[in-house]
């Protein structure tokens, strides 16, 4: 009972932390920036949510889309008048920028919202509900639940739209792309502002699910950077997947090895995915 | 590129050396490297803050007499980031080129373990509010004293009434960070629980920050135990018990934080949630802790909550308190030299805000936990060796509350 509790956990934490992988595979898989400001827009967008609660009384779920749109505007502009500037060019540069704006939006953040840590609580952030003995968290349930929703409309976006369509082809062939008129300035942009709009949401859920502070992006852009490697950049439903697999292993080696050694097994999977297979889950990128 | 940066420290520390070798007369600098950015800010404000308040104070009060001539005391604070690595540098800064006269400690245990070697190595006396973990004062070292009481006791108090309450919890799950502070934390506790004739179930380290308890709380249900016990630092406290109502964890009977429940944020971000949890602190703003400069624990925490708009909890109070033992110690010396202000710290004895300080032999004060409660939203203290007032016991379950 105690293993089917903990595999339930794992599984839940996993569909958050695909979320968080998602926007980091995107941006990485169209634009081949590794975005290390992921785990700060993060919190970003857990703020946002936070005030959104907080100060207008909007319930958290309801705040999510607005977060993600005001993410998105966030993200759309950091692309078109920052990241553009320097995104074909080598890519120790777009790491050093991206790191430049993570440094940034933490002490900016520090400034704006105080060290003072927070949390997103309504009044249902805690229920449950047991299935044979087994209690499941409402919210954790429903993160996971956005998470297949929303790998589904990244997918959906890149397979079915015209702008997906531009998205892959800007990604895949640049000149081609251009030359049926794709203006890859645009396109790069609306990637990153996607990007950033699902980390507002996994923010928001990370919100309400544990705590924020200015401080909780670097953590959360390592453990994306090892999701969207173990997932690859390819398919949405397989950085789900890679949260999943991350999940479990977490919460197994939190039974069985003690919970210090959490961050040894995700970056030991890291580790081990890169020696297995370096082609395939790098091939995307 | 490492040599163009060694040259660069270089030119930087004769630049700094250059321009403060001329100190004011009659000033004594005390200084320190603190928390102000970075995960530990939260908490690294309240040193800052206290610093600032009792030096204020002290100054405004004309100062402080070292023989016969007026010294005022003067404060230079620096932001660690939360970096370890960076407060080490930053104490040898302060003391070879910012030229500071004494050294005031930074928050927690990690950090003053590794910081109090460069008072010891430099033989300037530090005193320090922010780390309780006995393996800072382990080592034998003549330079470091401490105004938090040893973390091996933190659950002494908290035993001590579980031994008095009905029905008395027979089985325990510890819960430890695995930092310098809970580790101390962890080892004290196990002892008193073999002491109390308790029966330790479960015993399960988490990496400190980690914020994840999903495994630890469904284990902790599984085998059903009476009481929680619980060390580690603010946010993760706050995970454990969000977490805990989200997964339907309920001890039997008690549970408890080594940090947190006195803190007003705290009790802010988790709500209705916070009640019942069971906590401790050496500090409660009382009007019986008599002060030379604030007149009481009181004042200090309203002139506190006044100036920074917010309350002050041990942290600050133990901050002050070092503050005051410099300026004892070196009106007691009558000397701004190391060696005999280290003489006449290791000698105090004077009552404060905070308590009344007096070191042990290691440098370590010794003083009593409160154990306290939050109680429909409040902080009520509820035991020391007594009952002084009664504890919503058992903790009843999340979904009857």
């Amino acid at each position: 009972m105690l293993l089917v509790q903990i595999l339930v956990n794992g599984v839940l934490l996993g569909g958050l932390y695909g979320l968080m992988g998602l926007g980091m595979a995107l941006v990485w898989g169209v634009l081949n920036v590794v975005n290390l400001a992921h785990g700060a827009l993060i919190m970003l967008g857990g703020y946002l949510t936070y005030y959104l609660f907080t100060g207008l009384g909007i319930d958290p779920f309801v705040a999510l889309p607005i977060a993600a749109l005001g993410m998105f505007v966030i993200g759309y502009c950091l692309q078109r008048f920052i990241l553009n500037l320097i995104v074909r060019s080598a890519m120790l540069n777009t790491l050093l920028i991206t790191f430049g704006l993570s440094v940034v939006i933490t002490y900016l953040a520090q400034l704006l919202f105080s060290a003072d840590f927070r949390t997103i609580n309504p009044t249902y952030s805690g229920a449950n509900f047991a299935v044979a003995g087994i209690t499941i968290p409402v919210v954790s349930l429903a993160a996971f639940v956005i998470a297949f929703v929303l790998a589904g409309a990244v997918w959906w976006l890149l397979n079915e739209m015209t702008i997906g369509r531009a998205i892959r082809a800007t990604a895949q062939n640049l000149t081609a792309a251009r030359l049926y008129g794709v203006d890859p300035r645009n396109i790069y942009a609306l990637t990153f502002g996607i990007g950033a709009a699902l980390a507002g949401v996994a923010g928001g859920l990370f919100g309400i699910l544990t705590h924020l502070t200015p401080y909780v992006g670097a953590t959360l852009t390592a453990k994306s950077f090892v999701i969207a490697i173990i997932g690859g950049l390819s398919n949405p439903f397989k950085v789900i997947l890679g949260g999943i697999v991350i999940g479990v292993a977490e919460q197994l080696a939190s039974l069985y090895l003690g919970p210090t050694y959490i961050d040894v097994i995700s970056f030991g999977l890291l580790v081990v995915v890169l020696v297995v297979r370096p082609a395939r889950s790098l091939r995307a990128a | 590129m490492k040599t163009s940066a060694l040259l660069a420290t270089v030119a930087f520390a004769l630049a700094a050396s250059g321009g403060t070798a001329t100190a004011a007369d009659n000033v004594v600098k005390l200084g320190a490297s603190v928390q102000l950015t970075g995960t530990n800010a939260n908490t690294g404000r309240y040193y800052q803050d206290a610093y600032r308040l009792t030096v204020d104070k002290i100054n405004d009060a004309g100062g402080i007499k070292i023989g016969d001539k007026t010294y005022k005391l003067q404060l230079d604070i620096l932001d660690n980031q939360s970096d370890v690595n960076l407060s080490v540098r930053q104490y040898v800064q302060l003391l070879k080129s910012d030229n500071v006269d004494f050294l005031l400690g930074p928050f927690a245990s990690n950090f003053a373990l590794n910081d109090s070697s460069v008072a010891e190595k430099y033989q300037v006396p530090m005193v320090q509010g922010g780390g309780a973990s006995g393996q800072i004062y382990s080592r034998g070292y003549k330079y470091i004293f401490g105004t938090l009481p040893p973390a091996d006791d933190y659950f002494a108090s908290t035993i001590d009434m579980l031994g008095k309450v009905d029905p008395t919890p027979k089985t325990v799950a510890l819960v430890a960070a695995d930092d310098s502070f809970d580790v101390s934390v962890a080892e004290g506790t196990r002892k008193h629980i073999k002491d109390a004739g308790m029966k330790l179930v479960l015993d399960k380290q988490f990496r400190d920050g980690g914020g994840e308890f999903s495994s630890i709380l469904s284990q902790i249900k599984s085998s059903d135990v009476d009481a929680v016990l619980w060390t580690g630092h603010e946010t993760d406290a706050l995970n454990f018990i969000r977490q805990a109502k989200s997964l339907n964890v309920n001890p039997k009977d008690f549970y408890s934080f080594t940090v947190g429940v006195p803190t007003a944020d705290f009790r802010q971000a988790l709500g209705k949630d916070a009640n019942y949890a069971f906590g401790m602190t050496s500090w409660l703003p009382n009007e019986s802790l008599k002060d030379k400069w604030f007149g009481d624990a009181k004042s200090f925490a309203d002139a506190y909550q006044k100036k920074y708009g917010y309350a002050p909890d041990y942290h600050a109070a133990s901050g002050a308190a070092d503050v005051e033992t410099f300026a004892y110690a070196l009106e007691k010396a009558g000397s701004t030299k190391p060696d005999a202000v280290r003489d006449a710290i290791a000698k105090s004895d004077f009552d404060s805000l905070y308590a009344h300080v007096k070191y042990g032999e290691n440098g370590q004060i010794d003083l009593p936990q409160i154990v306290v409660q939050i109680q429909d939203g409040k902080l009520v203290p509820v035991y020391t060796d007594h009952m002084l007032n009664k504890p919503q016991y058992p903790i009843p379950a999340w979904g009857k509350r």
